[in-house]
């Protein structure tokens, strides 16, 4: 009885391993950049141990503000938009059955078979000038001359968008799922159209799935350095872009690492407005589970 | 004005179960309590659900009022279900829930406040108002249920085995509320359970139901007392049968030939020769230890189980290779105990008690 009550109470090895590994590379790595950050750059491109704020300062200067701001309105943009995109797509996955519901699932997972960069090399290859998608519209006459998608905004939309939809398809599909039907029934029931079932008894009763797969997207979209990358070209350069540079270009690792803790910052606020926001709304975190 | 179904038939093919609901034809009265009652899958949770608007029938009518319904969608019609696990909405409050379909009428603030609250009285919640769903007993949310579909003072309601999902102590005490609801607001009850018990204390009327077909329908006390299907004697109570044909010697007098001798019988209509089931009831039988002075239906056997409840003992009695129940009420106290098991007894029974109905393997 003894030895059972003090096992259950220690952590078991399996999840020491994970927690281990977690700690050396994610926790760990973090500590170094957060501490390189309050560090100083010397001229020749070293770090000098000199403890200052000024990295902080001036991630606040016009310049670097604009980046930020622009990362935070593109990734709630393309997170619009994959709502917009993806909860039709959830809701008739979770609406049908049997075998069209596997397949949609497959169908929705498949892309992921295939390695992120490749992905996006091969949305570069659709969406170029000399693209499928132009090739197709130029030889039917649709289009005189060719659409410009890659290298612009609309690219680094199409790319967010094709990346992210399943992750955020899944909360939302799981929450439907779960959704008992007789509570749509009952609102017919009590007199309640189509619509008015929709917007009173469906959406409050998943609306936790919905900002937890916003979130799922919303987060690793402020950090994306891939897609404005090699679809946006350099006038859509992501907050990720302009720290990349910092650190391969610049070399200035510590201003580098100042701006990587904003964003950091940015993304742990996101999270807590979500977890106090579900609280007082009095919702059990259920959807977060699934 | 009656809630009339006519002709109703569904069938269902596309996911294969080969289900059909065989043309029901059936007037319930307004501010009866309505039980459609028979195992799972005859059909009478379907029958609800094409009422309530939740399926639509293939062929067939509904009529509320005179008004014909078949085609309006569930929010257009004026009657409201009680779900089985009464759907409460968990994002509302439990006042909240029962104003739901006020709000969509748009009524007032202060209308809407007093008739939740009068609604929440009726049941007998009103302390439960701002609490939310997860926070409340399985009993308290069957009241909820109850409040939220009685607000709006629908025509109907339906209820889809409501009290299923109650402890039995408390689906007991519920169904004597239930009734007295029912009678209360004067409303007509149509309530699906599988429950006899239940059935047979709550209804004025009742439906029996088997494979998609209506077998019965009439009060607990013909259901009970006068089935007419063998399927219909044996589902509602406990039966014992004893098969045989019908013969005549003259013709007052008919008898039932059988493995275990001649039994007079009443004739009804039935032809001669006809294979035809007998079906006693067990507490309309006797026991008795010598023959005496009766002379027919009489069968002899030995006691080989007993079982005293309080009101009542509990005999059961094999006879050759076949067992009877017999119930014999105890009607005086500190009687001693007259019969032991493996004593030999005759059973006996009025002939007007017995139940003759055809023999569904001839």
């Amino acid at each position: 009885m003894d030895s059972k009550a003090t096992t259950s109470k220690q952590i078991p090895v399996t999840a020491l391993v994970f927690i281990g590994w977690l700690f050396l590379m994610t926790f760990l790595p973090f500590l170094i950049i957060l501490g390189m950050s309050f560090l100083e750059r010397t001229p020749l491109g070293t770090i000098s141990f000199h403890f200052n704020f000024n990295n902080y300062a001036r991630s606040f200067q016009y310049i670097y503000l604009k980046v930020l701001f622009k990362t935070v309105w593109l990734a709630l943009i393309a997170t619009l938009s994959c709502l917009a995109v993806g909860f039709p797509v959830a809701y008739h996955l979770a609406r049908s059955k049997g075998w069209m519901k596997q397949l949609g699932l497959v169908l929705l997972f498949i892309p992921f078979w295939t390695n992120f960069i490749l992905r996006i090399y091969g949305l570069v290859s659709l969406l170029g000038n000399h693209g499928l998608i132009n090739q197709i519209l130029l030889s039917l006459g649709i289009i005189t001359s060719p659409l410009e998608i890659l290298y612009t905004r609309t690219g680094v939309y199409v790319g967010l968008l094709y990346n992210y939809l399943p992750f955020l398809v899944v909360p939302i599909f799981s929450a439907l799922e779960k959704l008992d039907p007789s509570l749509r029934e009952a609102g017919f029931d009590l007199g309640a159209n189509r619509f008015q079932v929709f917007w009173r008894v469906v959406i409050p009763n998943i609306k936790e799935g919905l900002f937890v797969g916003s979130l799922f997207v919303f987060i690793p979209m402020l950090g994306e350095y891939v897609i404005p990358d090699l679809l946006g070209g350099a006038k859509e350069a992501f907050l990720g872009n302009v720290m990349v540079s910092q650190f391969f270009v610049m070399q200035d690792w510590p201003f580098g690492s100042a701006m990587a803790g904003l964003l950091s910052a940015l993304m742990l606020m996101t999270l807590w407005i979500q977890t106090r926001w579900s609280k007082t709304s009095g919702l059990r975190g259920g959807s977060l589970n699934a | 004005m009656p809630l009339e179904l006519s002709g109703l038939t569904k069938t269902y093919s596309k996911d294969g179960s080969g289900f059909r609901l065989l043309p029901i034809d059936l007037t319930i009265e307004t501010g009866e309590f309505f039980c459609l009652l028979g195992p799972s899958g005859c059909g009478k949770t379907t029958v609800l659900r094409l009422i309530g608007g939740f399926e639509t029938p293939t062929s067939g009518k509904i009529l509320l009022n005179g008004k014909d319904i078949t085609q309006l969608p569930p929010h257009k019609r004026n009657l409201h279900t009680v779900f089985q696990r009464y759907a409460l909405f968990p994002h509302l409050s439990i006042f909240e829930n029962v104003a739901f379909s006020l709000r969509l009428k748009k009524l007032g603030r202060s209308e809407i406040e007093e008739r939740v609250s009068e609604a929440l009285k009726l049941v007998q919640i009103e302390d439960l108002r701002d609490r939310r769903t997860d926070q409340i007993s399985g009993g308290q949310a069957q009241r909820v249920a109850l409040a939220r579909a009685l607000v709006d003072r629908p025509e109907v309601l339906l209820l889809d085995e409501p009290l299923s999902a109650l402890d039995p102590e408390l689906r007991v005490k519920m169904r004597e509320e239930l009734k007295a609801l029912c009678k209360k607001v004067g409303l007509t009850f149509i309530m699906v359970t599988h429950d006899q018990e239940e059935a047979l204390q709550l209804s004025d009327r009742m439906a029996v139901m088997r494979d998609g077909q209506c077998l019965q329908v009439g009060t607990s006390k013909t259901i009970y007392e006068d089935p007419v299907d063998p399927f219909v004697a044996r589902f509602i109570g406990q039966v014992n049968e004893i098969t045989g044909d019908l013969f005549g010697d003259s013709p007052e007098t008919y008898f039932l030939q059988s493995s275990l001798g001649n039994f007079r019988i009443k004739k009804n209509g039935h032809p001669l020769n006809k294979r035809l089931n007998l079906i006693l009831r067990p507490e309309k039988m006797r026991l008795l230890r010598q023959r005496s002075q009766v002379q027919e239906n009489l069968i002899e056997g030995s006691i080989c189980d007993l079982t005293y409840l309080g009101s009542r003992t509990e005999y059961t009695v094999k006879v050759k290779d076949a067992t009877f129940k017999v119930f014999e009420q105890e009607l005086e106290r500190l009687k001693k105990r007259k019969l032991n098991v493996g004593d030999n007894v005759y059973l006996t029974w009025r002939t007007e008690d017995a139940i003759l109905l055809n023999s569904p393997n001839s």
